[in-house]
């Protein structure tokens, strides 16, 4: 139990410096940018736009430190939200690695194969986008033009993706997994363009909500 | 020389992947010594590890195309280093829109920006709107986890259910997209149509044979791979569907 506390301890004093120097070097990006080129743009436009994004992007930013945090781990965490593409990508990968490797999310071996997952993600992540950007730029346009053969493919890396995923879960968790689906296909019958990162709080409430009813109901 | 992707340009994004691959490479290591101690066999470590780089190539290689597409108007470096660190898509695409059309420029990001003060003031709005979990994490997280970690540890077979369903949530509302989301109609297949359906059933199928397989013939090492494998032949297949059934069947999308 006390090593337990003291790994734990260790990861979020870690992750406290590497939020906070992340935080910085994002910042430094459009500094430099400005003292480089000699150019600063008018605060009243920055404002202007800001005032169109930052009320959505920041309540969204809060819940979803709030809904993934549990999810991902501590360590998983840090990480997660310095590198992005969270839902689509750093949490599936985390859940694949906590499933294979048969451990609990909230168990201490959970917390650390699922760092060592989505670390690997957001390195190999980082590293395609490099090369890509440096090396293949040239030829990234023809892989997903219109004509291409693979576009199609591009176009559906989601419903792949968490399709296989639920059919390792839901195959285990059946009764549960009722209740989200069809919250989430209700909601977009009546409101199809619906964001999906709106759509995930209001379907994990649902399934959270009905798998402790059930619980409690003895169902499950 | 174009100067949104000047010298200065590249040394800034390769300071931010210098940064980023640093700090993963730091929790890599650490969570892997401790996985040792914890005595957790080097087999399953390495088995996360490599399950983990393959899982993440498709999802990668769909980032890297976005970075092109903003390309267009931002040039290469500015949305490579926005996808690095923090940035998702429809966050960047909406935030660079947004600036732009608050300096009034014609087009949005369908035009080249070539005034470096519309440039700059777009890398700030992209990064303003985004930094805000940064400053959430030090202060609250370790709060929040502490908090649900107490609830949790009381009652074991409660929260391994509620964590399942928290996945399961998730995975609903994407599998809802999948069924009955509108999509871009700027963008064939980005809605739900026949497309999605054909990957999001293909991939439930080859999953179940996946787990069928090692199961029947005790194929431990196939595991980690099965879903990622599952999620690119789905992917392939889509693609083989698109080329191969009539068009006016494969590009129905039901909610536009």
């Amino acid at each position: 139990m006390k090593n337990e506390r003291t790994y734990y301890d260790k990861v979020h004093r870690w992750g406290k410096i590497s939020s906070i120097s992340a935080l910085a070097m994002m910042l430094s990006v459009p500094i430099a940018i400005c003292l480089y080129f000699d150019i600063w743009p008018s605060a009243a436009g920055v404002f202007k736009g800001l005032l169109k994004i930052v009320p959505l992007f920041w309540t969204v930013a809060i819940i979803e430190v709030i809904t993934y945090a549990p999810l991902l781990g501590a360590g998983g965490t840090y990480l997660s939200f310095v590198t992005g593409n969270i839902s689509n990508l750093k949490l599936p990968c985390g859940l694949n690695a906590m499933e294979n490797a048969g451990v609990r999310a909230n168990s201490e071996e959970g917390e650390v194969i699922s760092t060592i997952a989505i670390a690997a993600s957001a390195i190999t992540t980082t590293l395609v986008i490099a090369l890509g950007v440096v090396v293949f730029s040239p030829l990234l346009p023809y892989l997903t033009a219109e004509e291409s053969f693979f576009a199609p493919a591009f176009k559906q890396i989601l419903p792949a993706l968490f399709g296989a995923l639920a059919a390792g879960y839901f195959g285990k968790y059946f009764k549960i997994s009722i209740l989200p689906i069809a919250v989430g296909i209700v909601v977009l019958i009546f409101a199809p363009k619906l964001p999906v990162g709106t759509l995930i709080p209001i379907t994990v409430i649902f399934s959270l909500l009905g798998a402790h009813i059930m619980y409690k109901k003895k169902l499950v | 020389m174009d100067f949104k992707e000047s010298g200065f340009m590249y040394l800034l994004g390769g300071l931010v992947v210098l940064f980023v691959t640093g700090q993963s490479f730091f929790f890599l290591i650490r969570a892997w010594k401790q996985g040792l101690k914890l005595g957790l066999p080097k087999q399953k470590l390495k088995g996360t590890l490599a399950s983990s780089v393959l899982f993440t190539l498709a999802p990668a290689l769909a980032i890297l195309a976005t970075v092109i597409t903003l390309a267009g108007a931002l040039g290469l470096v500015v949305p490579w280093i926005r996808l690095t660190v923090i940035g998702n898509i429809s966050y960047e695409v909406t935030a660079a829109q947004s600036i732009l059309e608050a300096f009034g420029v014609p087009g949005g990001l369908a035009v080249e920006i070539t005034d470096k003060e519309v440039f700059a003031a777009a890398v700030w709005v992209m990064t303003i709107g985004s930094v805000l979990p940064l400053i959430l994490m030090p202060l609250f997280l370790k709060k929040i986890q502490a908090k649900i970690g107490k609830a949790l540890n009381s009652n074991a077979k409660w929260s391994d259910l509620m964590s399942a369903a928290a996945f399961i949530g998730l995975i609903a509302a994407f599998i809802a997209r999948a069924v009955a989301g509108a999509g871009d109609e700027n963008i064939v297949g980005d809605g739900a149509g026949v497309l999605s359906i054909i990957a999001l059933l293909s991939s439930i199928a080859f999953m179940l044979s996946f787990e069928l397989i090692c199961r029947k013939f005790d194929l431990k090492w196939l595991e980690p791979f099965a879903m990622p494998l599952s999620m690119l032949l789905a992917m392939l297949l889509a693609a083989l569907a698109s080329q191969t059934l009539p068009e006016s069947f494969v590009t129905i999308e039901w909610r536009g």
